[in-house]
């Protein structure tokens, strides 16, 4: 029960990690990722299209890495190159987001008496290490993605910590003058962790409809593209952080539907479970205070001022 | 460049904006085969010949008056309140409940005075919360603001279920309040309520609020930045948090206007996206409280004409062509502000060019 | 005459609201050092980061040893072996000396131990003395601007650009900084000093070029000219120096200010303020001078209110205001002109009205019932503009787009008008021209005429000199010593911000 408990937190946490390393890169190079709502939602629906049409896993997971670059990008073209602010842009983009999947399902799928369904990515169990009694069961018998996610853990610490990629990714958020000085475009800089950051986001948001539920709704992100936000922040801007933010997270929601479905909503509302991530944001906001935010982050760049 | 030349650019942009956003929600129409000319004419002919229609462009504005001044205002702090639509809930909630206790008990006037106080109040609370937090612990207003939206909904939906749940049982709904809680009507044979002459009241009331009294100027003061206002004694914690208060107050005052005014019921997923369109007509309107107006009923026209393609007889328009619309519209009004401040730029160095070149 | 290494040819820069560069053309030579000297906007600084690629120009062409070249970015002229160091230095405080130095220079993995043995060895050959395994924020700002010299030297720079670069150094790292200057340029490098200090142009160039108003008005060998003849074509007039007499009372004024053992200090922490008493009468001008960053600011805040002090007292006309917030002090007639008037002292996007109001947003000086009384303030502000000369389309007119100068008036016009008794000025005239220099002088002596006290703190030796009665140098927080201004020479008080004690001070001090 509690090894099943713990495999669920650990597949949930899969597109909260995606988004928030996705997040955290963009945001050393001192660009917040506002419209990652919208870029998961594009992500989930480039994912369900792609399998529905194809019949394949692998082509949907491409078309929602697709629709998450094009989202990236034209966020980014307007806060970097038309230095539009950050926040109303991702919020414009947001609700664009949500009518454009919506509408877009409509145009390709009419009114389908039944729900469209496709079958979600099998779980593999790896060789060996998934016959490892407890430790396999939760880690090692998971979908694609979660393993996926296990390289770009390191990958994303190893890239920005110990690269020269890294340093100029961090040194823009800090400060783009010297990078400008340095004889780097800031602008591409930014530009490229954003796509970067778009790419992960529409892989985080195909693991909902492909990787986990199997069909599409417009509702099905609910916030979680937030969440994955919001662990960047409470990670303090470092893929070590925002592990051990979204494992906290992963968690709550696995223990919210592991609730609703034993039927502890005799004890406690169901609801609770619900929020409990949104409350744990909160909290955690208050409580965390060393921050290392970027000392740059959200301000456009312009260098003729 | 004046101030006139700029309010002409500024209105000039967004009517081109705005005509672009509109182009491109026709160009997706047609990939429904739709021909986007003959209905779009066909639902703004209905909406200006038709009465009822008409009303409800004013109706559909209503709470998106409030929301959006709810963002101005905070805005206008350089602090961002995007949780109006959990503010607005909160409002509805204690709306509904309010008016519940009090239907028949207390006259009509006492009834919607009381309640409008209390979402006042209710709004505020949560927006106070919101900015006490900032304050006080330095929390990032933004994380905070958008969180508390998915936890108020999730009190509503509890609430829903239990303590407001009709009495027949069935849904997860409240019972519907009853005439005497209504807001009355402003024009007969629409549905338009006073709440419509509340919101442009607030609205001219925040516009005073804001740029002729002292305590709007020091908002805008620590707004624009707080470090000098510190230095000349003015507690910049002090004004996040009633800057908050009043951001969440006016997102809640929606909630009485939809509770009392429209729906007389509160229903799940009510309403979903008057939040993020408040946020979006504040942007379009330069966050001035009275382009707010207009914008609000530009956004109130965008959602009727929506609902009348979805409407129209064999076509089977989808309903989500209301947030592609508005989606597309914001787009070109934030690109437009880019293109303002380029053409401002251009003509100001040519002006520079020329002085030079004689 | 041999070919120059670079030259400029017509050049010209528009920025948005300002001809930057106009028609500029000049050479630099190989082995000399220029100056580039003239007024803050002159258009200095524009024209060297269009030769390093920073800007674009509008029109005109770059050669190097006669043949035309395109630099479009940084890196361009990286390749041509130009480096420039900005005026406010363009490092990552959060990461290390080396991150900084190789920052755009890696390539693929870093390894960080042999990146710092190669700084290490490359900051010996040149004797410089810098832990390159420190963070940038933890260093001075002299050892700060060896980063960046090491940086250019890293890239193998063979045309240095250096902008400003002895503003926040005292006179004896100027020196230091000077002789490397002379060492590098004997080897065939070259350099440009960009500066507005006439004293160190004829200390250091070989060639000087002045610029006003984005062009050039007078390209002259150092031997060849003289300060006097500089600034003439630096301002384009003559200045009358304003007059300062023995003021009003001297000795028996009354005291106004009393500050008696000043402490502000965090567990841990080195003291922000350690032990400082100093008292100053009425018509006197109180100056402390010292390197930026040693504890001005923070005594400007604790007197002001908006740092509380962790010992010590206050005092203004004999009455203990140590407790009082910032607002109650502003009450009574503290004034205060930050030294950073866009972070702290001025609200830009609000007009010149609106900020001339913000000292006193309560009470009913501006206001009836909580509404602005917009006739009286537009009234006051008016004169205002009239009595300071401040060049504003009127009150209405945004804080933001007037000039520097112009800002700076508006806000002692303020201070001045909420400071009865106390005028505290942070330097006030960083980063002006001489012409906006002069008006606040003026001002300033006037005011000190009028019988009210003044603390003025100022980086300038020559301010300092020209305008106090007494003068405290400050170092690490502390006061080295009080001293009247016929005491001190430019010699000692540079020893002093250095932190040396004086040898008849260091028995009493220690």
């Amino acid at each position: 029960m509690v090894v099943s408990l713990l495999a669920r937190a650990l597949m949930m946490s899969t597109p909260l990690l995606l988004g928030s390393i996705s997040e955290v890169i963009a945001e050393r190079s001192g660009m917040m990722v506002t419209a990652i709502e919208g870029i998961f939602l594009m992500g989930a629906w480039g994912g369900f299209v792609g399998a529905y049409l194809t019949g394949s896993s692998f082509a949907g997971i491409l078309l929602a890495m697709v629709c998450g670059l094009l989202m990236a990008g034209v966020y980014g073209f307007i806060t970097i190159h038309l230095r539009q602010h950050q926040v109303v842009t991702g919020t414009a983009l947001n609700i664009l987001a949500a009518g454009l999947c919506t509408y877009l399902q409509r145009v390709l799928f009419g009114v389908p008496v039944s729900p469209l369904k496709i079958s979600p990515l099998p779980k593999l169990a790896i060789p060996l290490l998934g016959d490892i009694p407890v430790i396999g069961e939760i880690f090692f018998r998971q979908n694609i993605l979660t393993y996926l996610v296990y390289l770009i853990i390191p990958l994303s610490y190893f890239l920005l910590f110990k690269t020269s990629i890294g340093l100029t990714i961090r040194s823009t958020g800090e400060n783009p003058e010297a990078v400008d000085v340095a004889g780097i475009s800031v602008n591409k800089v930014r530009f490229l962790t954003v796509l970067a950051a778009g790419i992960m986001g529409g892989l985080a948001g195909a693991f909902y409809s492909v990787g986990y539920l199997g069909m599409f709704t417009s509702g099905m992100i609910g916030g979680r593209g937030w969440i994955a936000f919001a662990i960047c922040f409470l990670g303090n801007w470092n893929p070590k952080g925002a592990v051990i933010g979204t494992l906290a997270f992963g968690f709550t929601e696995a223990l919210a539907i592991y609730m609703q479905t034993v039927g502890g909503g005799s004890y406690f509302p169901n609801e609770l479970f619900i929020a409990l991530p949104y409350i744990l944001t909160i909290v955690l906001t208050v409580a965390r205070r060393n921050f290392n935010v970027p000392a740059q982050l959200g301000t456009p760049y312009s260098k003729e001022n | 460049m004046n101030d006139k030349d700029k309010l002409k650019d500024l209105i000039i942009t967004n009517f081109l904006a705005i005509a672009a956003g509109l182009i491109l929600s026709g160009l997706m129409l047609m990939l429904l085969h739709i021909n986007p000319f003959t209905v779009f004419g066909d639902a703004l002919h209905t909406m200006f010949t038709d009465k009822y229609t008409m009303g409800d462009v004013l109706l559909k504005a209503t709470p998106l008056i409030f929301t959006a001044l709810a963002f101005a205002f905070t805005f206008k702090a350089n602090l961002f309140n995007i949780g109006a639509q959990g503010q607005f809930y909160m409002g509805a909630i204690v709306a509904i409940a309010a008016s519940l206790k009090m239907d028949g008990v207390v006259p009509t006037p006492v009834l919607l005075l009381i309640v409008v106080v209390l979402t006042f109040v209710a709004g505020g609370l949560i927006g106070a919360l919101i900015g006490f937090l900032k304050a006080r612990y330095n929390a990032n207003e933004f994380l905070v603001s958008m969180m508390s939206t998915y936890v108020v909904q999730a009190l509503m939906n509890y609430l829903l279920r239990t303590f407001l749940l009709e009495t027949k049982g069935e849904y997860p709904q409240t019972d519907a309040i009853s005439r005497e809680a209504w807001i009355p009507t402003l024009i007969p044979g629409t549905r338009l309520h006073w709440g419509f002459v509340l919101a442009v009241l607030v609205a001219v009331g925040v516009w005073i609020l804001l740029y002729k009294t002292t305590l709007g100027y020091r908002i805008r003061a620590v707004g624009s930045n707080a470090s000098a206002s510190e230095k000349s004694g003015i507690k910049s914690k002090k004004v996040f948090v009633i800057a908050f208060f009043i951001s969440g107050a006016l997102a809640g005052m929606a909630g009485f206007t939809e509770i009392n005014g429209v729906q007389h019921m509160l229903i799940q997923d009510f309403n979903t996206s008057i939040g993020s369109s408040g946020l979006g007509i504040a942007i379009l309107a330069n966050a001035n409280p009275i382009g707010i107006i207009f914008a609000s009923i530009l956004f109130g026209a965008l959602g009727v004409i929506g609902n009348l393609m979805g409407r129209m007889p064999g076509l089977n328009i989808p309903s989500s062509i209301v947030d592609l619309m508005q989606g597309f519209v914001m787009i070109f009004v934030i690109v437009s502000y880019f293109l303002r401040a380029w053409m401002a730029n251009r003509r100001e160095k040519r002006r520079l060019q020329k002085v030079v070149e004689k | 005459m041999q070919v120059p290494f670079f030259e400029i040819q017509g050049v010209s820069k528009y920025f948005a609201k300002v001809i930057a560069n106009k028609d500029i053309s000049f050479s630099i030579q190989k082995g000399e050092v220029l100056a580039l000297l003239g007024e803050n906007g002159a258009g200095k600084s524009t024209i060297m980061k269009i030769l390093y690629g920073l800007y674009r120009a509008d029109e005109g062409k770059i050669l190097m040893d006669g043949k035309e070249v395109k630099i479009t970015c940084p890196k361009d002229a990286m390749k041509l072996g130009i480096s420039m160091i900005q005026q406010h230095f363009s490092l990552v405080p959060a990461h290390t000396v080396t991150e900084n130095i190789i920052l755009g220079n890696v390539k693929g993995r870093i390894d960080h131990k042999k990146c710092h043995e190669d700084m290490k060895k490359l900051a010996d050959t040149y004797g410089f003395d810098v832990p390159v395994d420190a963070k940038v924020s933890e260093l001075d700002v002299g050892v700060q601007q060896k980063v960046e010299i090491l940086k250019a030297l890293y890239l193998n720079a063979r045309l240095l650009i250096m902008d400003e670069p002895t503003a926040v150094l005292t006179p004896q790292e100027s020196e230091t900084l000077m002789q490397f200057v002379k060492s590098y340029t004997e080897k065939g490098n070259s350099v440009v000093f960009i500066t507005h200090k006439l004293k160190e142009v004829m200390e250091v160039a070989d060639r000087i070029i002045v610029m006003r108003n984005g062009r050039v008005s007078g390209n002259l060998k150092k031997e060849d000219t003289n300060e006097t003849e500089l600034s003439r074509l630096m301002i384009g007039k003559d200045l009358v120096q304003p007059e300062k007499d023995s003021g009003p009372m001297g000795d028996k004024a009354k005291v106004c200010l009393k500050v008696e053992g000043l402490t502000i200090e965090k567990k841990g922490e080195a003291p922000l303020l350690r032990d400082i008493s100093f008292n100053i009468r009425e018509g006197e001008i109180f100056g402390i001078a010292g390197v930026s960053g040693n504890g001005q600011e923070e005594l400007c805040e604790a007197i002001t209110g908006s740092l509380k002090p962790t010992a010590g007292h206050i005092s203004l006309n004999g009455e203990d205001i140590t407790g009082l917030t910032v607002r109650e002090r502003i009450g009574k007639g503290i004034g205060y002109v930050p030294v950073d008037r866009h972070r702290d002292g001025m609200v830009m996007p609000m007009t010149v009205a609106e900020n001339m109001m913000l000292k006193e947003s309560f009470g009913s000086k501006w206001a009836n019932h909580g509404f602005i009384d917009k006739k009286k303030l537009n009234a006051c502000t008016q004169k205002a503009i009239e009595d300071y000369q401040i060049k504003a389309p009127g009150p209405d007119a945004r804080a933001g787009g007037l000039s520097g100068g112009n800002q700076q008036k508006v806000i002692l016009a303020r201070e001045v008008s909420v400071g009865s008794e106390l005028l505290i000025l942070n330097q006030p005239t960083r980063g002006l021209d001489l012409g906006a220099i002069n008006n606040i002088h003026t001002v300033v002596l006037e005011e000190r005429k009028a019988g009210k006290s003044i603390l003025l703190v100022s980086t300038e030796l020559s301010e300092i000199f020209e305008m106090c009665d007494r003068i405290a140098v400050m170092y690490k927080g502390s006061f080295m010593g009080i001293y009247r201004s016929e005491e001190l020479n430019t010699e000692k008080i540079g020893l002093l911000m250095a932190g040396y004690a004086q040898e008849k001070e260091a028995a009493g001090n220690e």
